[in-house]
């Protein structure tokens, strides 16, 4: 075949212009000079990485490296990043992204990523990559700057939006993809409209619930690898939870996916120590999460569902803040609270009132004593993120909070207050994705998430690459309450804490049943005895337990027949 | 590029652009930049527009460069400079910006009292990029002599042999070009083109493979859509971005050159 043929004439027109004035020429020393810097940023082959040598300050990882070259060698630019949680995506993704800049295949580069992250990946591109990479904050960043880094909801609004459409991008990278699962959203038809020659999505969770996600997924990045829509569904039942269930799409799909485990990386990570710590209710506060308890006995007037009850019920577990502003707020809902709504309110307020200690707030404090080093604390309930500020210092413990509503600046100025100035950090779950912490190694939960995978997510902040030390976790629960339960029952049947996120994200898409969050509702909100819940929970940690062993069955088959 | 190698080359490059060095030891060097050259490096637009404007007396910039931070004084300050920094490669473009067109003859060894003829070669440097979704180069340096056309290849290596000089030598004159410099251009890049065209161009018959099966992968996505739409549109141009094959050649450097007869 014939290639189109390109030559610049631009020289040959300065050399003409040159030989009529009779010069300028130039130095002999430099003229040779400009011949050695060809030969030595010449890339002769196809194959091979450049990056590496550029980057004399970063020692990628094997698998990192790997992924690199397989994306560029054999995945020709597009593909979807889903090692697990910790495991360098970032890296891999700046690999690439130098790789494709040195050989001239890339030049304008969008980067869209959380709000919170934006910041982050500017300073790394340029830190680690030696990318100028700008984070967008002007609207002229855009046409000005080649590499721009920005959150996918200030792009995808005007009038960046239409500015962005306007131009053509050679590479674009998403962080924390997942969120794009849904093709009936605005951040996804965003996305699909966007000129990109070459793609990464980078995802911890590729699949979080239903199989229709990678469909959406893989349909951005390269639409029709996985058919048109309706024939994907035609094969593939849409809610189905797991991709092994057929070889045929687990081949396609990893033809344009690539996906490392912790344990396939052979990197010796450090442990994780898990160490529950029980906590005694005062008399108060044990009254408090009695009274809350019976209400569940009075279906009529808390007419706001059965979550409401089981809220109040981890809200007590949590502190009386959390109830009362809980409380606070379903006499705000009622239009025309009757007076027995009012009443009942009126008596839980007194119980709340009645507390006057926090019986996990002073494990805390001790707990926090005796480390002497830097803490994360997580909770779920703002009200007891602000009081557990206060209360540190009243002893003189200086802590930042960190919330997910936080803005970008915000969040950077308060992780770098944590890791200069403050002892604590109190991050409620929103805050929990998007920022990395791992100069700090102790995490105490102080009341937990119901969805494991939240909880992971908690956990990876702070043991994922670049942590040294080995990370302790403490998880508080409240004994003889439905924290307990949830912490017995669920989390230390399945090993949880012990277990790297892989297998059981695996476990869970398996499992055939519905959103694991709901079957906990059920099972607390609408067990009548304590039997009756031990019961349903047993059930759930068993077919988790099922799912579980299939897996390692599946594995052991395969690998005894070779 | 070793450090040492990269050592080298900076010094070479600031003597070259006639930059003095201030203080060097191992691992580092400091260098008193020119009025040109601080120009050229340091951006800082804005400062000179102002001193051109006030008539200031110029105060160009010193710069330290660290080559090795195991050699170099601890306390030093200065930019570590390796292969990837940008630093490095915006003095590479420099070195290529600054010596795009040149002219020399050669300085060779004359009877005396005996005019020697020198004949004028045109020299081109070029990179060929060939370029899909993945790129590769290659460098080339054609010779052209410009009155017999002769095709020499490896020239600047032949070149770099030579003792060259700027100035046109006592005892010598040159010789009038029977091809004008600007056919001598388009012969090279037409002997070039020939070249190209008679390797095998695999990698472009695989590109093509790609491409041809994710168009047709797009096809199939969009083949129950009547409307097609834009997102449609936009897909089928970025492959064509991704995937299509294309040769480029770039000039790096070339000029004159006046050589005696047994020079080539």
């Amino acid at each position: 075949m014939t290639v189109q043929i390109g030559i610049d004439s631009s020289w040959q027109d300065e050399f003409l212009k040159r030989i009529e004035d009779d010069g300028p020429w130039g130095n002999w020393e430099l003229y040779k000079l400009a011949v050695e810097v060809e030969n030595h940023t010449i890339i002769p082959e196809f194959e091979g990485l450049q990056a590496p040598n550029h980057l004399p300050n970063l020692t990628p990882l094997p698998h990192q490296l790997e992924v690199a070259k397989q994306v560029v060698e054999s995945m020709n630019g597009k593909a979807i990043l889903a090692d697990e949680v910790g495991l360098g995506k970032t890296i891999e993704a700046g690999l690439i992204l130098k790789e494709y800049m040195i050989r001239g295949l890339v030049k304008k580069v969008l980067i869209l990523v959380p709000a919170s992250l934006v910041s982050q990946w500017a300073i790394e591109l340029n830190s680690k990559f030696f990318i100028p990479a700008v984070a967008q904050r002007k609207s002229y960043v855009w046409e000005q700057c080649d590499v721009v880094v920005s959150s996918i909801d200030t792009a995808k609004r005007n009038p960046h939006r239409d500015i962005i459409y306007s131009l053509d991008y050679d590479l674009i990278i998403i962080d924390e993809a997942h969120k794009l699962k849904n093709n009936k959203t605005k951040n996804y038809e965003f996305v699909q409209n966007l000129k990109k020659k070459f793609c990464l999505l980078l995802t911890a969770t590729p699949i979080q619930n239903r199989i229709s996600e990678i469909f959406n997924l893989v349909s951005l990045l390269k639409p029709g690898h996985l058919g048109t829509e309706s024939a994907f569904y035609e094969s593939y039942k849409k809610d189905s939870r797991s991709l092994n269930d057929d070889e045929h799409l687990k081949e396609l799909v990893n033809k344009v996916m690539i996906r490392n485990r912790r344990a396939d990386t052979g990197i010796e990570w450090t442990k994780r120590h898990v160490e529950t710590i029980p906590i005694e209710f005062s008399q108060e506060e044990r009254e408090l999460y009695e009274a809350v308890t019976e209400l569940r006995g009075e279906g009529d007037w808390v007419s706001s569902s059965q979550f409401s009850v089981m809220t109040l019920q981890r809200e007590a577990c949590s502190s009386r803040e959390a109830v009362y502003f809980t409380l606070q707020n379903m006499l705000k809902r009622q239009e025309e609270p009757t007076k027995y709504f009012q009443d009942q309110i009126q008596y839980l307020v007194s119980k709340v009132e009645a507390v006057q200690q926090n019986s996990k707030a002073q494990k805390a404090l001790e707990l926090i004593q005796k480390i002497n080093d830097k803490v994360i604390i997580f909770t779920e309930y703002r009200a007891t993120q602000m009081y557990l500020q206060w209360f540190l210092k009243q002893y003189g413990i200086t802590s930042v909070p960190f919330r997910g509503g936080f803005k970008r600046g915000k969040k950077d100025w308060m992780r770098e207050l944590f890791q200069k100035n403050a002892q604590v950090l109190i991050a409620t779950e929103a805050g929990g994705e998007g920022i990395n912490l791992q100069f700090c190694n102790h995490i105490i939960n102080f009341d937990l998430p119901w969805n494991p995978m939240r909880l992971e997510q908690r956990i990876g902040r702070i043991h994922r690459l670049g942590q040294e030390k080995d990370v302790m976790i403490y998880n508080f629960a409240t004994k003889d309450t439905v924290e307990e339960h949830v912490l017995k029952l669920l989390y230390e049947k399945i090993n949880l804490f012990e277990k790297v996120i892989g297998d059981l994200d695996d476990i869970l898409t398996k499992l055939e049943f519905g959103n694991i969050d709901d079957h906990l509702v059920e099972i607390f909100g609408k067990s009548a005895s304590e039997g009756e819940m031990r019961i349903k929970m047993e059930n759930l940690t068993s077919m988790i337990q099922f799912a579980e062993d299939m897996k390692e069955g599946g594995l052991n088959a395969a690998t005894g027949n070779t | 590029m070793q450090q040492q190698e990269i050592h080298k080359f900076l010094e070479r490059y600031f003597h070259a652009n006639g930059c003095e060095v201030v203080d060097k030891g191992p691992g580092y060097m400091t260098v008193q930049l020119t009025i040109e050259l601080d120009k050229e490096l340091m951006n800082r637009p804005f400062y000179w527009h102002y001193l051109e404007k006030t008539g200031g007396i110029p105060n160009p910039m010193q710069l330290t460069l660290i080559t090795n931070q195991q050699l170099a004084p601890d306390q030093l300050k200065g930019e570590v400079i390796h292969f990837g920094s940008p630093r490095l490669h915006q003095i590479f473009e420099s070195a290529r910006n600054l010596a795009g067109y040149i002219r020399l003859y050669e300085n060779h060894h004359h009877a005396p009292g005996q005019q020697t003829p020198l004949r004028p070669w045109l020299g081109m440097n070029v990179r060929i990029s060939y370029q899909c979704d993945r790129k590769r180069d290659v460098f080339k340096s054609i010779g052209l002599q410009l009155i017999n056309g002769q095709m020499v290849e490896d020239f600047h290596d032949k070149l770099l042999e030579m003792n060259l000089t700027p100035k046109i030598p006592d005892y010598s004159f040159t010789l009038s070009p029977l091809i004008m410099p600007k056919s001598g251009v388009s012969r090279v890049a037409n002997f070039l083109k020939m070249g190209i065209e008679q390797e095998e161009h695999n990698w472009a018959d695989e590109a093509l493979i790609r491409w041809q099966k994710d168009l047709d992968l797009l096809e199939h996505f969009y083949e129950d859509a009547e409307e097609k739409g834009e997102s449609y549109e936009t897909e089928k141009t970025a492959l064509k971005e991704q995937y299509e094959p294309k040769i480029n050649i770039s000039i790096i450097n070339g000029g004159l050159f006046y050589l005696t007869d047994s020079a080539v």
